[in-house]
């Protein structure tokens, strides 16, 4: 019995990591800026396409290849550094006050364009670089070989919760957020700089989408299409979760994998079913997801 | 003067097909898509985006297919009842959807939709999975016709069925109905202190998006001659909310105006580029920034509402 | 009027925006300009249509609309088809082309969805000069494409198609498939692995969620079941066509022990499948047989004694492709071009190009030296029996092809840094199809061992 649990068990951790990664950045930028950014798949695909890029050039120059790992955040900070402040100040910040409508048609036009600049820069040939993943072995837990990336990745996730936890609740950039997050007006009056908030807080969720598309390249393909797909899974997360609410993407997460891996054990013919399925079943009862409140209709 | 306009449109497109008979297929998509839009259109008039009305259009184009498996053979019986069955499902979503507002609406049918999506891409004894099911030719009023002759009775239907909703649901619009719409997107509050049930105009509002959706995918999927699990994928969703807002929702007509004006641009630039998505990405960005009102907006008086 | 103003502007955006952003590939300003300046008149006038007329005289190109994917993971397998095309049609061309007239081919991206192939099918088609479709890839497509084929009369030639529901109603005058398809290709793979390995109990299969998966687990699983009864299938997955990550599923099958792991995932899943399997052991604990494995060769390190094939006898390296000087000049240029082998699916594509030609030259001897119309063009191709790079490929009166299965398995070349297929086997074409008309599955199930003790043995074809 045992045996057919920890199998089980290790599946879906390792599964909500991943699906962890691509949903925390979406729901950490909902949670200051108020909007729903439609790209944010796109943004992990394209950190898992820089990323594979680099680790290639780095196998490709002989190079150590433990800088691959590395290359994996190199290229996760690159990404937000550059997309993050052209994003914001380009287009997300001219959608602040305006509707829900406009928001998520505006990002879903930046979704469009770069799916298809991706298409251009990086070809439509399937990327695939696992230098990190073989540097790291396998280990046999529960009569099955894993790969020990993979339990490094779930540590990993936990440490982005606690790191984003410890970010809010115990410096200064945290608590500026957090009353940005608030009441911006207030935020505003009080001579904080609301707009350098904003410019951060987008691009530390553009970080960590790329950081969830780099981490995932190791241990799966990126090609044309994957923006799409991790896109609606994060909103899957950040919907079960409560929208702005990292811990609950975290539960989320844990629900969702778990719920895949499930099907893919037991009813394999059901397994993208799952998620979606679990998300209308947590919405259902509770709209807002799990950690999420009622924001008060307009008068 | 605008009703001369619109039949000399009217017009144009049904000659249209008579010089270049492959534009039929690209128009007759085009009304499908402008009906989705124009589903979509209505909720926007609420303040109410929906990121999953591609499931209805799925759900009568796949409903097409059972219903002619079933035995139903003929085009109106079809039509009719697949786009009852898209209402029926939007009734059903609707009931509890339009309880949300704003993100959590467009959460929550995006959810629902990709239910959907994901039960007709794997359930492959029942819908072909992600290859989907053929739609077959049917007969016109007991008529059996060869193909090319049915594409022809289903555009020049079509384009009749544009006129007619399309004056339909402009007069829903402009009914109290549809002005309560408005009126939920301006002051929901004051809305219900007025003794309107909101959540009775939203629903029916609902209804009446889902259906023309329906009427939209049973187009397409007769057009198409096969119904796929793509349909109901997020992003046709937003496609279909990008084609009313290019359009402009200011009026009906800005629905078709948006797919017509998509397709074709489409159908030419296919030839010599294929970064579709960056170019019409591209133009979503520049018309929600500098013409709220769509390209309909061009046309239409001053009174259009933007967004 | 503000429509020609509107595309016009928003064409024009584009043009500057290609110029902006250097996205000009291989697209000549000038062309955009008269697509613009097109669409511009079609919107206002409407265009002129191309009369499609019989077409007697020679003309001065022949079109051909060639489907393939050229995006998305199944790129991985359509690219190579493109390439070959490219190649072959430049040799075409170096040649003076098809009986005297230049070959142009049109590309069509299959990954755009069936909705996308048949709009573009339908405008190729409504074009005079394109006489043949070559399409397409994806079984999907294929059953998408056939009715419209037959109704607009287009001989269409399906380059991979392996859906044995194709041209299973017997009807087809313009539909086509010089290739096997799913009946032999998977029986073939039964029949090697009972020979290879007699003991097998149990099998596990994981195949991509689409017709071509399930329709070769049925087969595999019913002509196994005919010829030893007590094979169990002990897991039955079907990822996602496309899908990236397969841990969770190669933890199941882990967990399985299965005897055999069974696959026809093909294009980037193939790779990322055995990329991610490999490490985890799969290969190690069980006999894995990848149906379309020879598309990886020369890209993923496969360990040794995989069961692969090629669907079909395209192998570049096949006893009788090396014995054939064509063969051995077409994959040494195609490595030239593409800095790869050709791996099968860019020998089907050259095999069908060969196939379109031969049609041609048939059809012009039948006809007394006159260009052929369309139909003569397939009438041309029924009952035909074409050389091909790699053997030959027969056309039944319902226009099934007959093509040779070869299988083995993976060993390491001294001659070349990648494996190779040893050990091999090549049944003959019509011996593992059923007759015409017959249900496939109801013939598989009359299979007895006996049937395949009468089939060549594993190490045969050398």
């Amino acid at each position: 019995m045992l045996t057919a649990i920890i199998p089980l068990l290790l599946d879906s951790l390792a599964s909500a990591a991943l699906i962890f990664f691509a949903a925390v950045g979406l729901t950490l930028v909902f949670s200051v800026l108020r909007v729903l950014n439609v790209a944010h798949g796109s943004l992990y695909s394209i950190g898992g396409y820089v990323a594979a890029s680099i680790c290639l050039f780095v196998a490709s120059r002989q190079l150590n290849s433990y800088l691959s790992f590395a290359a994996l955040l190199f290229s996760a900070v690159f990404v937000a550094a550059i997309f993050g402040p052209l994003i914001e100040r380009g287009l997300v910040r001219w959608t602040y006050g305006k509707s829900e409508a406009v928001q998520i048609l505006i990002t879903f036009g930046l979704f469009l364009i770069l799916e298809d600049l991706q298409r251009l820069i990086f070809g439509v040939q399937s990327f695939y670089e696992d230098a990190p993943m073989r540097l790291l072995g396998t280990s046999s837990i529960g009569g099955v070989v894993y790969l020990n990336y993979q339990i490094v990745l779930i540590g990993m996730a936990l440490l982005v919760v606690i790191g984003l936890r410890l970010l809010i609740n115990h410096t200064r950039l945290g608590r500026l957020i957090t009353a940005v997050v608030t009441d911006r007006e207030m935020a505003q009056s009080i001579g904080i700089d609301t707009n350098r908030i904003f410019i951060l807080a987008f691009s530390l969720g553009v970080f960590l989408a790329a950081l969830g598309g780099a981490l995932a390249t190791p241990t799966s393909g990126i090609a044309p299409g994957l923006g799409a797909d991790t896109m609606v899974l994060a909103f899957a997360v950040a919907a079960i979760g409560g929208l702005g609410q990292i811990e609950g993407a975290a539960v989320a997460s844990l629900i969702v994998g778990l719920a895949r891996v499930l099907a893919i054990y037991l009813a394999p013919s059901l397994d993208a079913v799952a998620p979606y399925a679990a998300m209308l079943a947590v919405l259902l009862i509770r709209p807002y997801g799990l950690f999420g409140s009622v924001t008060a209709r307009r008068i | 003067m605008r009703t001369l306009l619109a039949a000399a449109a009217v017009l144009t497109l049904a000659v249209l097909p008579i010089a270049a008979p492959w534009l039929q297929f690209v128009l007759t998509l085009a009304i499908a898509k402008g009906f989705a839009a124009l589903g979509v259109a209505v909720l926007l008039r609420a303040g109410l985006i929906s990121i999953g009305h591609a499931m209805f259009f799925a759900a009568s184009a796949y409903a097409v297919t059972f219903l002619a498996r079933a035995g139903i053979h003929d085009l109106g019986l079809l039509l009719i009842f697949s786009v009852l069955a898209g209402a029926l499902v939007g009734a059903v979503a609707g009931s509890f959807l339009v309880r949300y507002r704003a993100i959590f609406f467009a959460m929550l049918n995006l959810a629902v939709s990709m239910v959907f999506y994901a039960l007709c891409a794997k359930l492959y004894g029942v819908t072909g999975g992600t290859d989907g099911m053929a739609v077959p030719v049917p007969t016109v009023f007991g008529l059996v016709l060869s193909e090319p002759a049915f594409k022809s009775v289903l555009f020049y239907l079509s384009l009749g069925l544009m006129v007619l909703v399309g004056v339909s649901v402009q007069r829903y619009l402009n009914s109290p109905l549809g002005h309560a719409l408005a009126a939920v997107h301006t002051n929901e509050i004051r809305l219900e202190y007025l003794g309107v049930p909101v959540w009775a105009v939203l629903l029916i509002a609902y209804v009446v998006s889902a259906a023309l959706a329906g009427l939209g995918g049973a187009i397409a999927g007769f057009a198409i001659g096969r119904v796929v699990p793509d349909f109901a994928f997020w992003t046709a969703s937003g496609h279909l909310v990008l084609i009313a807002v290019l359009g402009g929702i200011g009026g009906v007509p800005g629905a078709f105006i948006g797919a017509l004006f998509l397709e074709l641009l489409h159908s030419a630039a296919v030839t010599v580029t294929d970064s579709w998505n960056l170019i019409v990405g591209m133009t979503l960005i520049i018309v929600i920034m500098f013409m709220p009102q769509g390209v309909y907006g061009l046309f239409a008086r001053k009174e259009a509402s933007n967004l | 009027m503000a429509f020609k103003d509107i595309s016009i502007v928003v064409a024009r955006y584009l043009s500057s925006l290609e110029l902006a952003f250097r996205l000009d590939r291989g697209t000549p300003q000038a062309n955009l300009r008269w697509a613009v300046d097109g669409l511009a008149g079609a919107l206002a006038l409407g265009v002129v249509a191309a009369t499609p007329v019989a077409a007697q005289e020679k003309p001065g190109s022949l079109g051909l609309g060639l489907f393939t994917f050229t995006s998305g993971p199944a790129a991985a397998y359509g690219m190579p088809g493109k390439n070959a095309a490219d190649l072959i049609i430049d040799e075409i061309n170096a040649k003076g082309g098809i009986e005297g007239v230049p070959v142009s081919a049109t590309y069509v991206d299959e990954a755009q969805g069936a909705q996308g192939v048949i709009a573009e099918y339908r405008r190729l088609a409504g074009d005079a000069k394109n006489q043949v479709m070559v399409a397409a890839l994806s079984s999907a497509n294929c059953l998408a494409l056939a009715p419209l084929a037959e109704q607009l009369e287009v001989p269409t030639v399906g380059w991979n198609c392996d859906t044995h529901q194709l041209l299973i109603d017997g009807k087809s005058k313009y539909v086509f498939r010089p290739n096997g398809n799913t009946v032999p290709e998977f029986v073939a793979y039964a029949i090697y692995l009972l020979d290879r390995k007699p003991d097998v109990k149990t099998v596990a299969i994981i195949n991509p969620d689409y017709a071509f998966g399930h329709d070769a687990a049925k087969i595999f699983t019913a002509a196994l079941k005919a010829l030893k009864p007590d094979v169990e299938i002990v897991a039955e997955l079907y990822p996602k066509l496309g899908s990236p990550n397969y841990q969770t599923e190669i933890s199941r099958l882990a967990t399985a022990r299965p005897d055999v792991v069974f696959s026809n995932l093909w294009g980037a899943d193939l790779e990322n499948f055995v990329r991610q399997a490999a490490p985890r052991g799969i290969f190690t604990s069980s006999q894995v047989i990848l149906a379309l494995g020879e598309t990886v060769l020369q890209r993923v390190p496969l360990p040794d004694g995989v069961i692969v094939g090629v669907l079909g006898d395209g192998w570049w390296m096949s006893p009788d492709a090396k014995a054939n000087p064509e063969t051995v000049k077409f994959a040494e240029a195609y490595k030239a071009r593409f800095g790869e082998y050709p791996v099968f699916p860019a020998i089907k594509m050259a095999n069908a190009l060969i196939y379109v030609k031969a049609a041609y030259k048939a059809a012009m001897q039948k006809n007394g030296g006159k260009w052929p119309t369309r139909a003569e063009l397939a009438d041309a191709m029924k009952g035909s029996k074409v050389a091909t790079l790699t053997g030959t490929a027969q056309t039944r009166p319902d226009n099934d092809g007959l093509v040779d299965q070869i299988v083995g398995v993976t060993v390491k070349a001294s001659a070349q840094p990648f494996p190779v297929i040893g050990d091999m086997v090549r049944y003959k074409g019509d011996s593992l199809m059923p007759q015409a008309g017959q249900d496939p599955l109801a013939w598989i199930s009359t299979l007895k061992p006996e049937f395949a003790r009468r089939l060549p043995k594993p190490g045969s074809y050398k």
